[in-house]
């Protein structure tokens, strides 16, 4: 597949290197040559200079060859006028980044549909859906939804002491009792584990389960891990993701403190908010920080543009006696570091938004994809259908690509431990486990 | 500033008001009042005055923003003089100072009054009564601007020193649009009461004389004891239903009728408004019940919302003496007087988005004190309201506990006792009607000595025009740099 991606910011940077991990034909337009030359040098993708909404660029690009294009700039008009003729020039299917809340909202005059755009994303506003989904669950660090919700795959972080370290996951089941889940991946340091029923949980792993939502209080007071709704929750960063959590949090009763350096963006964000308290001081002044209760937080999301702030005032918070903190980092430098600092969940703009355009890439067979932070495996779910050319076989009979795994089945709602001899049926869900490099070859065995 | 303009514009009112001075000759003449001829004489001497004074002042190119409040300050003070002619020249009101209240009472949509019994005036006048609320009411100014196009120009100066609230709603681009708008739903408001009211048995005259009283807030009725003389509940109710919607921003009428009803449920001072005198009304009712004053909770229901809302919405009518209400009920009144109706209405008092404003603002500093370092906006129907509106705001307050102060003051100074002398002028300053005690619901005004009558004349207008138009008049500063007026004689310069 060709594929042409406008913008080689965060986001753009991270599908050029997926997509072409998966062995696609890329090519990255974007304004700034040493953008561009950083990204030729460490990928296998043709870079482009230029305006990407101009048609002379564009053609250059070879834009009636491609069958995707993606504009990942900063400027939303720039993205949008980008898709707008790459329409023209039959791209069969176009992605564009908008920051605007207007544009995307349903009732606007120019949505997607009347633009003639597949998908329109706004990074900061899925990634603030995301802490909304994470913050209810005060003890996971991870949250994905399959089958409608109704079936999630939950992330726990053991820590030491934990009555469940060294405890084989045989021995778990049999403690399960009525409970469906499935561990379906263990993360211990760094690499990703796909367990058998010996292995034992270790202090400091990361635990992956497939858990149907009703289950999950029952879940968590068997791993000793026990959430409720925060109470209170401290924002750090007042910007687009900080206003959109806050807002969520408000509808929920939660009391929140928002914590903004710039006076202007203090009085914007007072106006914009109802039940927030909305406070005027520089995220790590602990001292101000304290008196307005920080030790008695629930919860810290820092979401600064900044990774050191959103770093340290995490760390601070946490060192005060704040519970837990969501923390945003869009540097994957710092991501193996997150772990031994401290940090409960660490979550990148740029892999959410990346996350939802590969899903949207891969639409067809895979009705969801999931990268995991901090390892290289991704989650797939795939639905079997009764033309697909496995249906009705034995699961053994299937020759998985290496380093992936089918983790769990979800069948009529409840959730399945696959062994060999499981039977795949038509409407079974699939949840499958799989390294990065390994998904072209997964995606070419679903669709087969 | 240019006095010329003032003038013109002073005369084209008067023109104006003489046109309606013509009005209530039809009921002198159906009703065999005699005073027919008193009409026709105010008429034509009012035409006459303000005809010369039109033509020989040339105005200015446009209404600046200090004329503004020069016109509409001494238009208010002009129209009073010349709608006091017919009582005075009909000789039912002996003294020119007493019928210059009357007429100040009428235009102000106070509705207090000298008469011992109105019914003397006999039909034409009370037409005349009524009728000066009504123009009064939506503001004489406001109509002029929808009728007369010499104020196209500048109209949004008059309109906004007319207008009562902190901040004005332009329903149209145009001013004379946004006039007519709301002239628009005043009369056909007006017309609805009047078909409710005769269909509940009231005759022609009563029903307009009332539903001008209504929809105006005034509380001039056709007999002295009020709306209480017809002794029907029903007429009580339909009354009460027209003054709480008399006391609506006018601008929420609109949107109704455009059918925009999630902008009127949403509307936070509509909420406050409607809860104020709910809960007024419920406090009051009880309170009523259980000292034995009625007999019926029914009965008490009846009379204490009509009171209620009366007050509330600045209006004045009664249909029960509440000077015979225990103290709490009575304090309970004299509080919702200051308050008033919604900006925007025909209602007066300090009105009920400052009051909401100003809870806003006093809760704002207890929580700063909690969180020093929190940065917290004033918001309004999800809006932050703007600095410059608080500010003025609470100017407001203190320039109207101010006036209150030094008016009562001069009041009781004549040896008027404190409780008549302070619910005088908050009755008047309020644009409400009757006080307590010597001013009460049964009393009137024609005890009050003279100096005090002139004072609460100007708490009328101080009140109507909202303080700040009458007392930047006061400045000196303000008349400095001050052009005569160039007669018409001199001919234009240049």
């Amino acid at each position: 597949m060709r594929i042409v991606i406008m913008g080689a910011g965060e986001v753009g940077r991270h599908l050029c290197q997926q997509l072409s991990l998966e062995d696609h034909e890329v090519v990255l337009i974007d304004r700034n040559p040493e953008h561009l030359r950083r990204v030729e040098r460490e990928l296998n993708i043709l870079a482009i200079e230029g305006n990407g909404a101009s048609a002379k660029v564009l053609e250059q690009a070879e834009i009636s060859k491609a069958d995707l294009f993606i504009a990942v700039t900063d400027i939303d008009e720039v993205n949008l006028i980008a898709c707008i003729m790459a329409k023209q020039y039959g791209v069969l299917r176009r992605v564009a980044r908008v920051r605007n809340k207007e544009y995307l909202a349903a009732d606007s005059p120019v949505n997607e549909h009347r633009l003639g755009i597949d998908l329109l994303i706004n990074p900061d506003q899925v990634m603030a859906q995301e802490i909304l989904k994470i913050s209810r669950v005060s003890e996971a660090f991870e949250i994905v939804d399959f089958a409608h919700g109704e079936v999630l795959l939950v992330g726990y972080h053991i820590k030491e002491g934990n009555p469940t370290c060294g405890i084989t996951l045989a021995d778990l089941r049999a403690l399960k009792g009525l409970y469906d889940f499935v561990v379906v991946a263990i993360v211990r340091s760094g690499n990703t584990i796909i367990p058998r029923g010996s292995e034992r949980i270790q202090a400091d792993d990361r635990l992956y389960l497939v858990v149907q939502r009703e289950d999950m209080a029952a879940v968590e007071g068997l791993l000793n891990v026990r959430s409720h709704l925060p109470k209170r929750v401290f924002i750090i960063g007042g910007g687009q993701v900080g206003l959109e959590v806050a807002k969520g949090l408000e509808k929920e009763r939660v009391d929140v403190f928002l914590v903004e350096s710039d006076v202007r963006r203090c009085e914007l964000l007072a106006e914009w908010l109802d039940n927030t308290v909305v406070l005027n001081f520089d995220g790590l002044d602990a001292q101000d920080l304290i008196s307005e209760g920080i030790d008695k937080a629930d919860l810290l999301i820092a979401v600064t543009n900044g990774d050191t702030t959103n770093i340290l005032a995490s760390l601070l918070a946490k060192h005060h006696g704040a519970h837990k903190c969501i923390t945003r980092i869009s540097r994957p430098d710092f991501i193996p570091l997150l772990g031994k600092l401290g940090i409960d969940v660490a979550l990148s703009a740029r892999l959410v938004a990346a996350n939802m355009i590969l899903r949207f890439v891969r639409r067809g067979v895979i009705l969801s994809v999931a990268t995991l932070l901090g390892s290289d495996a991704e989650v797939v779910e795939f639905v079997v259908s009764e033309r697909w050319a496995y249906a009705g076989n034995r699961l053994k009979s299937i020759h998985f690509p290496l380093g992936a795994n089918v983790g769990a089945i979800i069948r009529g709602g409840d959730v399945v431990i696959p062994s060999g001899d499981t039977v795949l049926a038509a409407g079974d869900r699939l949840i499958i486990f799989t390294i990065k490099k390994a998904v072209p070859m997964v995606e070419e065995l679903l669709s087969s | 500033m240019k006095l010329g303009t003032i003038g013109a514009v002073t005369g084209w009112l008067l023109v104006f008001l003489s046109v309606a001075l013509l009005l209530p000759i039809g009921f002198s003449l159906y009703y065999h009042d005699g005073n027919a001829w008193v009409f026709i004489v105010s008429s034509l001497s009012g035409a006459s005055l303000g005809g010369l004074l039109a033509w020989s002042c040339l105005p200015g190119r446009e209404i600046g923003h200090r004329e503004g409040f020069a016109i509409v300050g001494l238009a208010w003070l002009a129209a009073a003089a010349l709608g006091a002619l017919p009582y005075y020249l009909s000789g039912a009101i002996p003294s020119y100072l007493d019928a210059y209240f009357e007429a100040m009472s009428g235009f102000t949509t106070t509705g207090s009054t000298i008469l011992e019994r109105v019914e003397i005036l006999g039909p034409g006048l009370l037409f005349w009564r009524a009728l000066t609320h009504w123009l009064g009411g939506m503001g004489i100014i406001v109509l002029s601007i929808a009728i007369l196009p010499v104020l196209g120009i500048g109209g949004m100066q008059l309109f906004q020193a007319e207008m009562p609230g902190p901040t004005k709603d332009r329903l149209a681009p145009r001013i004379q649009d946004t006039a007519r708008i709301l002239w628009g739903v005043y009369v056909l408001y007006t017309l609805g009461e009047v078909i409710l009211l005769m269909l509940s048995g009231m005759d022609f005259f009563d029903a307009i004389c009332h539903s001008f009283a209504t929809l105006a807030t005034g509380g001039f009725s056709t007999r002295t004891a009020s709306v209480g003389g017809f002794g029907s509940p029903l007429i009580d109710y339909i009354i009460v239903i027209f003054m709480i919607l008399a006391g609506m921003n006018f601008s929420l009428h609109h949107r109704l009728f455009k059918g925009d009803f999630k902008a009127v449920i949403k509307n936070e001072e509509l909420k406050f408004y409607l809860g104020m005198g709910t809960g007024a009304t419920l406090l009051i009712m009880v309170v009523n019940y259980l000292s034995h004053t009625y007999g019926s909770l029914g009965e008490s229901l009846r009379f204490s919302s009509f009171q209620v809302w009366s007050i509330l919405t600045t209006t004045g009518f009664g249909t029960a003496d509440f000077d015979k209400w225990s103290p709490v009920c009575r304090f309970a009144l004299v509080t919702l007087m200051f308050i008033g109706g919604m900006a925007g209405s025909t209602g007066g008092g300090i009105k009920q988005v400052r009051i909401l404003l100003f809870w806003k603002f006093t809760r704002m500093q207890i929580r700063k004190l909690i969180h020093p370092r929190a940065v917290e906006a004033i918001k309004l129907d999800g809006r932050r309201v703007p600095a410059e509106v608080m500010q003025s705001i609470l100017g407001y307050l203190s320039l109207y506990l101010v006036v209150f102060v030094v008016a009562t003051l001069i009041v009781t100074g004549q040896g008027v006792d404190i409780l008549t002398g302070s619910t005088a002028v908050i009755a008047t300053l309020n644009n409400i009607g009757p006080g307590l005690a010597g001013v009460g619901a049964t009393q009137n005004f024609a005890g009050i000595p003279a100096l005090s009558k002139v004072v609460l004349i100007l708490c009328m207008v101080a009140g109507r025009l909202e303080l700040y138009t009458l007392a930047v008049l006061v400045v000196p500063e303000y008349w400095k740099g001050t052009d005569l007026p160039r007669w018409r004689w001199q001919g234009r310069r240049g």
